[in-house]
């Protein structure tokens, strides 16, 4: 028997083996786990099925909120993750696969109430409502919060390194428009952002955009382009903190969040004005558990459960009740809640449905130049 | 000390691997491919809430992450689907390579071609279109474990088994088909002539096969996201829903897990290989 | 190679289930979204399909042939820098002995059962400015730099780190990573059935290793290495994740187009179109492979 029929052999052992192992393992996990997928049977209070499906983004919600409801109502959680907007709205165009809680952004939210893709909300399930900031009520989004109700809210803006700057940044200019922090500049990969906030800095509102200004910016992008280091996903604070840049087109909550493990960090909204995004829970169409969301819904909105989420993820909050219980260098961080005058000149961005497909063609073109 | 440097015996013209610019070359090779992992188990380590700068010693990632219950139930996930994969992938593309390899029949063109386009179709074009048709047959969603992770199954066995069946085909071109023809001659039938000549011939491809499968299963993010349901996490889409938060050294800790584990469980399946080979061979 | 009338009984045995598999699961699914390439998005989430070009004729134009052929020659070079790096290993654990070649082959295969996002980040703390790769050049660079007077030569100036990361070198310098094992293992399965011998009449006939390896052992593995090209260029043509997190303002590739028109932009249609315009692309390549297979079945 010469080598090559023995490790045939020995092959064909170790195969029956790994396989033998894999469906031990199989089996193991699946004993261990019919324990602890045995959740929430049983009716809930509202008479649905004492269980709920919340599709949420990662780390989003407070550390013991999801138990705390579970105690509180006897309804069971089981929260799913999606990392953006697109991904949320590309799953649920073909069909609710089963989701009773979403948390779209302010244009998405427009987006799904156009497809039809949204439940209204019955307010009188909603007592907390009065716990929201005033403010956030009538929002152009969504006029009366028919069909969504704030969760959080955020400001773009420039997160910047205070060493590394030759003088104050007040402007979008050395992001947009100049070459003096050539290769140390990081903007957001997101084609719609880009586009207003370069409108913006040239004067235009972001809801009054033409073809037109869509080609201006698109040729200042293009000069601007070999300035740029990277166009990032949303982590533009750690390119930030690592040193890899030095200013960055990000949410003041990201920043705000790295502002805890360096001072050399500060965070600006520039005098042309930004964009304000705001991140909402909805219930789509189509939801098996529609009273239990409500409930859900009800419950994020109260104060104490408010509170400890903000404590959690430390983003800007639009409940009233919620704010007044952080303690004072949240409520007066002036990057988490920036100053009256600034605030002024910030838009939500609406949704538009014949400008999107251009925002992404200019897009794809300034990346291939 | 010169004992050393001197060797055993002396090369042979053909024993490659025991020459020092191959060594060097693998040795190569194996550092630019652990080299980041390496980081990745050290910074696992750290101290702080990102992986950026090193701040500390601490072990606290490792409680987190087994304690992390939706982390392991998404790990969980992601190897149970990548052990279902891989065997019916492997069983698929034998077969597959079989058909292929042996057989004319009408319309072959047309299937090579589409045995091939699972390999091509870009991801996230394949992800949509098993959306679309799960969402129009209706699919059940609400289906307990494991039975709720058919969608994602069904999806990553599609794309896994046209890469075995690539690797299963081309080791079958170098098998002689007179060895199959002797053993039917020596009164094997159809079927015993396969599991005993052509079967054994084909494991190395296999093996190959198999571990791809399994690799790309595990690692698959795309078409996992759009078959998932409400109740199915799996690594992958956790660990990429991270990146708007930044991903904590908790992951890495969870991943450090799962690379022990790995080398633990091969480790085992590989002593008994050669306990079971030593006894195989005594008894010849 | 037979006809299937010859033994119908094994070529249903071993045809059934793929076919039904491959047709059900695949083909129909994909022919829905086929279907869509020639359909007009009629609202955000409804299609009607118009039988129109539209969307095809838009994705020939200049715009993304270009960012198609950036994206076939990215892909080139990742396979060509797999091949010359795989070769030598693969051809190490083939000759490896019998202990440490299922070692070898795990060690290969490992690093990629870790979650590629996570390796990416890890590729990414290496690269980058403050990164480990910079760091250990930076600190050769000023202590060896202060060694340099001693020879007489002038000490260098404060290391400027090399930028690795947020460009084409980081992109390709990732997609090796990730495909050198759909590389190697092909390979490997390929190299172990050579008859060894004929490497040895070869040699002993006075060719050099190299010439032998050339000549003689790359042509009866072929088939393996054309397998081996096909998994590692394919994949490559079509990645997304590492351009996305490697990749600088203008490393672009098709994929990532693709991807933004099936997300961001809400244009099934014509990331459809885009997509079938690379699959019908790389499918040339795969009839190639197949047409060269048969004409190596045919001369065995």
């Amino acid at each position: 028997m010469n080598t090559f029929e023995f490790l045939g052999q020995s092959r064909q052992n170790r195969r029956s083996i790994l396989q033998g192992l894999g469906v031990a393992a199989v089996g193991i996990s699946f004993g261990g786990l019919t324990a602890c997928g045995d959740s929430g049977g049983g009716t809930a209070s509202t008479g649905e099925e004492a269980t709920l499906n919340f599709y949420n983004w990662d780390t989003y919600i407070g550390e013991t909120t999801l138990e705390d409801f579970a105690e509180s109502s006897g309804i069971t959680v089981n929260m799913s993750l999606f990392a953006t907007n697109d991904e949320l709205f590309a799953k649920l165009r073909a069909g609710n696969a089963g989701y009773d809680v979403i948390v779209p952004s302010n244009d998405f939210v427009e987006r799904m109430i156009q497809s039809d893709l949204l439940e209204e909300l019955d307010h009188a399930l909603i007592p907390n409502i009065t716990n929201i900031d005033p403010t956030f009520i009538e929002v152009p989004y969504d006029m009366g919060r028919k069909f969504s109700m704030p969760y959080t809210w955020l400001a773009l803006g420039i997160g910047y390194r205070k060493s590394a700057m030759k003088g104050p940044i007040d402007s979008w200019k050395p992001l947009f428009d100049s070459n003096e922090y050539a290769g140390k500049i990081a903007l957001l990969s997101e084609a719609g952002d880009i586009i207003r906030l370069g409108a913006k800095y040239l004067g235009h509102s972001v809801n009054d955009i033409t073809p037109d200004i869509i080609a201006e910016v698109e040729a200042m992008m293009i000069k601007q382009k070999p300035f740029i280091r990277t166009f990032h996903e949303d982590n533009g604070q750690d390119l930030l903190l690592s040193g890899e840049v030095d200013l960055v087109l990000e949410y003041n909550g990201d920043i705000a969040q790295i502002m805890t493990e360096d001072d050399d960090i500060d965070f600006v909204i520039p005098k042309e004005g930004s964009q304000l995004n705001s991140d909402n829970l909805c219930i789509p169409k189509g939801a098996p558990h529609p009273l239990n969301a409500h409930a859900f819904i009800n419950n994020l909105l109260d104060a104490e459960v408010g509170k400890k989420i903000t404590e959690a993820i430390l983003y800007p909050t639009p409940n009233a009740a919620a704010k007044a219980l952080m303690p004072p260098e949240y409520a007066n961080n002036p990057v988490i809640f920036p100053p009256a005058d600034r605030m002024a000149i910030c838009e939500y961005a609406a949704f538009n449905e014949t400008l999107q497909p251009l925002y992404e063609t200019a897009f794809t073109r300034i990346r291939a130049a | 000390m010169i004992a050393l440097f001197k060797r055993r015996e002396p090369v042979a013209p053909l024993e490659y691997t025991r020459r020092w610019s191959m060594r060097l070359w693998v040795i190569a090779v194996t550092f630019f491919l652990y080299a980041p992992l390496v980081t990745l188990v050290a910074f696992s380590f750290n101290d702080s809430r990102r992986n950026i700068v090193w701040q500390g010693f601490t072990f606290k990632y490792y409680e987190r992450a087994l304690n992390n219950s939706s982390l392991m139930e998404a790990l969980v996930n992601s190897l149970t689907i990548a052990a279902l994969a891989t065997v019916a992938s492997i069983i698929l593309g034998a077969m597959s390579a079989v058909m292929l390899w042996r057989f004319r029949f009408p319309f072959k063109g047309a299937a090579e071609g589409a045995m091939a386009l699972p390999i091509v179709v870009p991801e996230i074009c394949m992800g949509v279109a098993m959306l679309v048709f799960f969402a129009k047959i209706g699919f059940p969603t609400d289906l307990p474990w494991p039975l709720n992770l058919g969608a994602i199954t069904i999806a990553h066995i599609t794309f896994c088994f046209p890469f075995v069946t690539m690797v299963v085909r081309s080791r079958l071109t170098s098998f002689n088909r007179e060895e199959e023809e002797a053993a039917k001659d020596l009164g094997a039938s159809e079927f015993q002539a396969f599991r005993d000549v052509l079967l054994p011939h084909m494991k190395p491809g296999l093996i190959a096969g198999g571990l791809l499968a399994f690799t790309l299963s595990l690692d698959d993010f795309v078409i996992t996201f759009f078959t998932s349901g409400p109740n199915t996490i799996t690594f992958p889409v956790k660990v990429y829903s991270m990146v708007r938060f930044s991903v904590t050294p908790e992951v890495n800790a969870a991943s450090a897990i799962v690379i022990a584990l790995t080398i633990i469980l091969t480790t085992i399946a590989l002593k008994m290989q050669s306990k079971m080979g030593g006894i195989a061979q005594q008894g010849h | 190679m037979e006809n299937w009338k010859s033994a119908k009984a094994m070529f249903a045995a071993v045809a059934a289930v793929p076919t039904f598999w491959l047709t059900f699961f695949f083909i129909i699914p994909l022919g829905i979204v086929w279907l869509y390439s020639f359909g007009t998005n009629t609202s955000l989430t409804e299609i009607e399909i118009s039988g129109t070009f539209s969307n095809y004729a838009r994705a020939l134009d200049p715009l993304y042939l270009g960012i198609l052929w950036k994206s076939i020659l990215v892909a080139a070079a990742t396979t060509v820098i797999c091949i010359v790096v795989g070769f030598p290993v693969a051809l190490a654990i083939t000759f490896a002995s019998d202990k440490w070649k299922p070692w070898l082959l795990l060690g290969i295969m490992l690093p990629f059962w870790t979650n590629l996002l996570i390796r990416t980040y890890a590729l990414m703390a290496v690269l980058r400015r403050e990164g480990y790769a910079n760091q250990s050049l930076g600190w050769l660079h000023d202590n060896l730099g202060s060694l340099l007077p001693f020879i007489g030569l002038p000490a260098p100036g404060a290391y400027e780190p090399m930028e690795l990361l947020y460009n084409n070198f980081a992109v390709i310098f990732g997609l090796v990573y990730v495909h050198l094992p759909f590389m190697v293992l092909p390979l490997y399965a390929a190299l172990d059935r050579l008859d060894k011998s004929l490497i040895e009449a070869s040699l002993d006939l006075g060719a050099g290793h190299f010439r032998t390896m050339l000549t003689i052992v790359a042509p009866l593995a072929a088939p393996g290495i054309i397998s081996g090209i096909i998994i590692t260029f394919v994949p490559a043509l079509g990645a997304y994740l590492t351009p996305d997190l490697l990749g600088g303002p203008d490393s672009q590739m098709i994929a990532n187009v693709i991807e933004r028109q099936f997300k961001r932009a809400n244009d099934w249609p014509f990331g459809a179109a885009l997509s079938f315009i690379l699959m019908y692309a790389t499918f040339i390549a795969i009839a190639f492979q197949a047409m060269k297979s048969r004409q190596a079945e045919a001369r065995q």
